[in-house]
Order: C-alpha cells, then structure tokens, then sequence
C-alpha cells in the first residue's frame, strides 16, 4: 500500500514537472499583444481590429498549430504613446515577460516603435507594426536582419509611397479639372499644417509639381490645431489656385474644409485629411466638406477585393464606424499571422519568420507580400503598386465617403486598368465649376 | 586589522547615534539597501524596468529641486538638459563611436554649457517671466532637432545607441549606484553652505547680495549643477532606451519633472526622488484601469497637493518626527525628551 502511494506520489511531482518545465505542452492558446495608444482613435483601432480577427478566427474552431488547434487570447495594452514614449516601452515589456505574449501587434508614433521594436527583438517576438508609416523601422531589419528580422509592417504602407499615392490623386483630380473646365495653367496651393512629418512632403511637392505640368500658386502651413483659417483661404482664393493640395493629419482638418465649404473657395481639396478619414467628418463640417477628396484605406461603399466588404460591414456593424488603417491588426492576424503559423505548423518565431517574409496573402486592402531592397536584402516592407496595396482615394458626396480613386487607373500606357468595385466618378464642386465655366 | 576594526566600530557607532535614532533615516538607509539588494531578491525584468527608469527620473527630479526648489529659479523648461544630455550622449555615441562611460559625462558637461546658456539671460528674471521664458528654451532646441535632421534624426530621433550593459542586472547596478552617488551629492551640495546661499537667494536676493554675496555667480552655479545632473539623466536615459528623440525635450518631460518634486516635497532632494519611486510604479500600477489611468494618478496627485501642500513625504516626516523647541534637532515623535539637549519634548 506504501509502495503503491509513493508511486503516485512521484507520478505527481513529474506530471507538475513536465508542466512547469514545458508550458508549451500545456498551452491551448496563442497569445496576441495588442499595443497602442488606447484612448485615442488610433488605438481603438489597433484593439478592434484584432478584436474582429480574434472572434472570427476561434468561431472557425482556432489556429491549427502541426495539428492541435489553439485558441487566440488578446491581452491589450495601453502605451499612451502621443504623450510619453517611455511609457510605451514600460508597455511592451508588460507584454513580453509578464503576459508573455507570443506576437505583438500595433504601435503608432515612429519614436515609440522604434524604442518598443528594440524590446520585442531582444525577446525575439514577432510584432507586426500597424500605424508608424516611416521607411526607417523597415530599413532596420534589412541593415541587422539578425537583430530586426521579427519585425513586419501592417499597415500603412511606407510614407514613401503614401506621398507617391497623394501625387496620383493630385493629377488625377487635376486631370478631371482639366479636361472638363478647359483649365489650361492649373494652380495648385500646397496647405500642411505646421508640423515635422509634413515639411519633407511640402518639399517634394514644391519640386514634383511643375513637373506634373502645374503650378505652385504657394505654401500656406496652418497650426495643426487651428480653429480659424480664413486668413489662409482668402489668400488661396487671390492666389488663382484651382487644386488645393492638403497635408493636414490633425484636427486643422475639420476648420479648413468647413470654412472652405462656407466660403465656397473656387478650389478643389485634394490629398490626405486624416479627419476627413472618419465617419464624424461629415457632422463636424456640418455638411460643409462636401467634395473633399483624402486619401484612405476603407470606404462602406468600396470592395478591393471579396475579403473587403465582409471586414468592413461586419466592423461596421460591431463598432458603429468605419475601419480606419490602425484596424489593419485584423488582417495581420487573420491572414499574415495565422496562415504563417498553419502553414509552419509551429509557433517558433524563427521559423514564422522564414514563412511570413517570402508568401503571398490576400486581405481586405489587397495583396500582401514583403518587399525586398535594391541589394536583394528582405525589407518586411509592404509591396506598393497594381496588384498589391495601392490605397484608395475617397470624396465626401452628399454625406457619403464615395470611393473615386482607382477608377480607370493605369499605371503605365501599357498596364491594364485597375477599377474596385464600388467606385464612382468624382464630382467637381458646382461653385467650382461655376466659377471656372467658360 | 585595527584600522577595519575602527572602521567598523566607527560606522555602526554612526548607525546607533545617528541613522537609527530617526524614522526618516531610517527609511534612507532602507531605501539604500533595498535598491542595491533588489535584483538579488527579484528577478522580474518588467520591475527591474521600472526601477531603473525610476531611477534616471529620480536624478532628474532632484536635478530640477536644485535649481528651483532651493535657489527658487523656477524652470518650467527642465526637459532642456535632459534632452541636451540624451541627444549629446547619443551623438558622441553614435557619430563619434565613443563608448557610453565617456558619452554620459561629456553629454552632461554639454547640459551644463545649456545651463549657462539659459543661465545668463534669466539671471534679471524671476518668477512667472522667468518660468514662462524657461519654457521656451527646450521648445526652441525642438526646433533646432528638426532643423537638423542629418545629425540630429529629426523626428526619428538617434536609435541604436550602445547598451550601458548586455546584462540587465549589471544595467540595473550602473544606474542605480550613479542615482545613489548622484543623489547624495546633491543633498550634500545643498546641506553645506552653497546650499544655505541658495536657500537664501531664494528667500531674500537683495538681502543676500546687501551681505556681500555675488549672487549672479551662485545662480548660474545652480543651473550648472542642476544643468550637470540632469544630463546625467539623458544620457542615461538615451543609453538605456537605445534611444535620443523629440520625446525628451517636450513639454510633457519638464511638466513631469515639477510634478514630481511638488508631490515629494520642495527644496528637500529626498522628497523628489521619493516622489519618483512612488508615483512611477503607481503609474504602472493603474494599468490595471487603462481607461481611468491619468485620471486615478491627477486625481491622487491633486489629492496630496490639497492636504499636504509642503509634499507627502516632509508631511510624513513631521508626522513621524519632532524638533526639539530648544536646540531645534530633530526627534522621533514618541520621545519625551531630546536626544540631544534631553530637554522636553512636549
């Protein structure tokens, strides 16, 4: 009898053994960080997003792991990145050695991903970025692909190409300008509000656009959170301006169409307008941002593909609003993540690695695949371009953030045309082309 | 033999007499011990974490309590040296490939250049004008980051600094025995009779300068010191983090630094840098309430500053201690008699 409970006893202390020693065995889910700043719009959608992609994928059953299949657990973290970077990192150290997360997902302001991109390489986690658009964060894992090779870009694609996108809208909608109000010089007043990341972009402008044929009626940098700037549109309007090309990520947003709108500016608004982005634009301008054109990543009425009107409804219908681009933590963990690890059948981040960095996944925005530099070194930087991710250009049409751009759109005379379904023409606004009728 | 023998005799003769006859003391001593020990006991990184970045701000805020607590040159612009600190360290760092014991020092004498800058042309301010125009100063070095891209990272900021440590816990001992050492010079400085000048500058200048003091001189000392340290600070900060970026020169950063020197107690030293290792792990602590984390931290701060004006911990040093109404040495308040003049307490 003795014998037989000293059996059970050491059956005991190796069974706590073996579960102490190899978590993995008794792990049944996989553990998802899901970082940004949480009380601002940025990272809500960091945390629906993966919200989304968590429910949906543990409703099919999980994440079939070499053939057990594991749930997803999300385990949110706050890294009120706008107002202190340390903060952020005190965050993503949470993450990595008391939840001890398995991947990381978010991460917005540049300087905070960059400080919290070094803590989740020296734990070796893969931490997919959804927010920070600078090129430097990719540039890393091509100069120290030991140290960096964790690191992927969600969302959004490179600043790089999200300027080369805003170029693309500003001659298309000069274009339509053009051939149908008989404009032959067009002017076009650059507006960025006075902030960093917009002067590299005013530069760039005020040298591509007399090579776009056009003109540059002149600079004009608003304070980002400026609430009058009709100092500013008046001096547009005696400028001769036709286009107005706006850099604007801040609440400047709101004012500047509203008071254009007001005004009846005889220009038309074209480029990025972060608020412009939102469901709320339209209440906040009172109507008066009809016809502005921003660019974004989703519209109610625009599919890119058969996985982009699923998304954007079912978000829709969970949160009350439009996805914006931080949302992209869905499709980083429903179809760049999880195909990764079904494919790898492991959760060993090395090997995740080798699978994410070279396949080729279809999501909401449109074909993923990781882009390697000019001397052939893996980047883990979004391909950009007809095929891939090319963004979408959006106009606010009667209440509506109508899809516009690409419609009809050829990259090159001999590429074909690249049209998503939904799209719709873009309209001039009538006191426009009232004031320019000939 | 006989010298350790009276080394030792000598320092617990101290203990007994000097340190455990205090609560406060007492505490120090705790404190001391406690942060040399911890590592040994725990073996959490996240709280190693923490700790350390406690630390760096602790300088940081005895480095603003310097300055504004004691010679009442209120600096509303403090960020400047910390920041001038992280991006000199970082620069020599990165550009110059001098390893981080070099970068720290040379980054803090920099501070200290910054602290005769901005010394100089505040010395005819004070009050409200000179807080509002030292303010400005680390918002004009912003812009001078931004101007300067190619050596300064711009937005991005420098990353990739070396690490003071590939060990954590050898990081952790840098840091914190430059915050113990850094710390108690301070206190020192502001115990001997620079400190008393100080005091008294801040008090009555014209009455400091009727005594004969060149009270110019003092002042630009302060923000030298204060300067020195809190590039101390950044440098330490910048290594730690890999990081030099705009984030060390904002408003946020100089705002944190009062904050916490108001909670802890002005013109104290401790008091800051008790303030730091409260209301940083209690930051981390609210995390448990995302949603009402900045909230719960005002409100506790607004809480301490309405019912101890003077700061939580001299409020608990009074409460805990006494001065003697005759030799005005300080007693533990459960004694009937001082220990020194053993006159009555009461």
């Amino acid at each position: 009898m003795k014998k037989i409970r000293s059996y059970w006893v050491i059956l005991l202390v190796c069974a706590l053994a073996l579960t102490v020693s190899v978590p993995a065995w008794a792990k049944d889910t996989i553990k998802i960080g899901v970082i940004g700043p949480m009380q601002f719009v940025q990272g809500k959608g960091h945390w629906n997003g993966a919200v989304m992609a968590m429910e949906e994928i543990n409703a099919a059953g999980g994440v079939n792991v070499g053939g057990k299949k594991m749930k997803i657990e999300l385990v949110q973290a706050d890294s009120n990145e706008f107002l202190n970077v340390t903060d952020a990192t005190n965050a993503m150290e949470l993450l990595m050695t008391r939840h001890k997360v398995d991947f990381v997902v978010g991460g917005f302001r540049t300087e905070a991903v960059m400080a919290m991109q070094d803590i989740a390489m020296e734990y070796k986690k893969i931490f997919f970025g959804a927010g920070a658009a600078h090129p430097e964060l990719c540039l890393r894992v091509a100069q120290d692909y030991d140290t960096y090779k964790y690191f992927f870009r969600a969302a959004p694609f490179n600043s790089n190409y999200l300027v080369r996108s805003s170029f693309l809208h500003l001659q298309f909608v000069a274009g339509i300008l053009k051939s149908q109000l008989n404009i032959p010089n067009m002017k076009v007043a650059i507006v960025a509000e006075k902030a960093m990341w917009a002067d590299p972009m005013v530069t760039a402008a005020e040298g591509v656009i007399p090579k776009f044929g056009m003109e540059v009626a002149g600079v004009w940098r608003p304070s980002p959170v400026a609430t009058d700037v009709t100092a500013e549109l008046s001096a547009i309007q005696r400028s001769g301006a036709q286009v107005i090309f706006t850099i604007f990520s801040s609440s400047v947003g709101i004012p500047f169409a509203r008071q254009a709108g007001e005004l009846k500016i005889p220009a038309v608004q074209v480029g990025i307008n972060v608020e412009a982005q939102k469901d709320s634009f339209w209440e906040a301008t009172q109507g008066q941002g009809n016809y502005i054109f921003t660019m974004n990543t989703y519209s109610r009425e625009v599919e890119q593909n058969e996985l982009t009107a699923p998304f954007v409804n079912a978000y829709v219908e969970r949160f009350g609003e439009t996805p914006t681009y931080t949302a992209d933590t869905y499709a980083a963990i429903k179809h760049s993540l999880v195909t990764a690890i079904e494919k790898a059948g492991t959760l060993n981040a090395d090997k995740l690695v080798e699978v994410i960095r070279d396949q080729v996944v279809k999501t909401p925005t449109g074909v993923v695949q990781y882009m390697k530099d000019d001397q052939g070194r893996y980047l883990h930087e979004l391909t950009w371009g007809p095929g891939y991710l090319l963004g979408l250009g959006v106009q606010w049409q009667d209440g509506k953030m109508a899809g516009v751009w690409p419609n009809k759109f050829k990259a090159s005379a001999e590429a074909p045309e690249i049209s998503y379904t939904g799209m719709v023409d873009y309209i001039i606004p009538p006191w426009v082309a009232e004031a320019y009728k000939k | 033999m006989n010298l350790l023998r009276y080394y030792l005799r000598k320092v617990f003769a101290v203990l007994k007499n000097e340190v455990l006859v205090l609560p406060s003391r007492i505490v120090v001593l705790l404190f001391f011990l406690s942060m040399l020990l911890m590592p040994l006991v725990v073996d959490d990184p996240y709280f190693i974490r923490i700790l350390v970045l406690a630390s760096i701000f602790a300088i940081f805020a005895a480095s603003w309590d310097l300055l504004s607590g004691f010679t009442g040159q209120i600096n509303f612009g403090h960020a400047l040296f910390f920041g001038v600190g992280a991006y000199s360290s970082a620069i020599l760092n990165m550009q110059a490939g001098l390893p981080h014991w070099v970068t720290i020092p040379l980054g803090a004498l920099v501070a200290v250049a910054a602290g005769l800058v901005v010394g100089i042309p505040c010395l005819r301010l004070r009050g409200t004008y000179l807080a509002l125009t030292t303010l400005a100063f680390p918002i004009i070095l912003l812009g001078i980051v931004f101007a300067f891209p190619g050596l300064t990272g711009g937005e991005l900021g420098i990353s990739g600094l070396t690490r003071l440590s590939t060990s954590r816990t050898v990081t952790y001992y840098i840091i914190v025995c430059i915050m113990l050492v850094s710390c108690t010079i301070m206190w020192k400085v502001t115990d001997s009779k620079i400190g008393i000048i100080f005091h008294a500058i801040r008090e009555d200048e014209l009455a400091v300068k009727a005594a004969g003091i060149n009270t110019i001189l003092y002042k630009l000392m302060a923000f030298c010191l204060s300067g020195f340290f809190a590039g101390i600070a950044g440098g330490l900060y910048a290594h730690f983090m890999r990081i030099a970026g705009p984030s060390t020169l904002e408003v946020h950063m100089s705002f944190q630094v009062v904050i916490f020197s108001v909670f802890g107690g002005i013109a104290t030293i401790w008091g800051p840098v008790g303030a730091v290792f409260i209301l940083v792990p209690l930051l981390e602590f609210f995390r448990l309430w995302p949603e009402f984390r900045t909230l719960l931290f005002a409100f506790v701060v607004i809480l301490i500053l309405l019912y101890m004006p003077g700061g939580l911990l001299p409020w608990i040093r009074n409460k805990v201690e006494e001065e003697c109404p005759r030799c005005k040495i300080r007693n533990f308040a459960a004694r009937r008699v001082c220990r020194v003049c053993a006159a009555e307490m009461r």
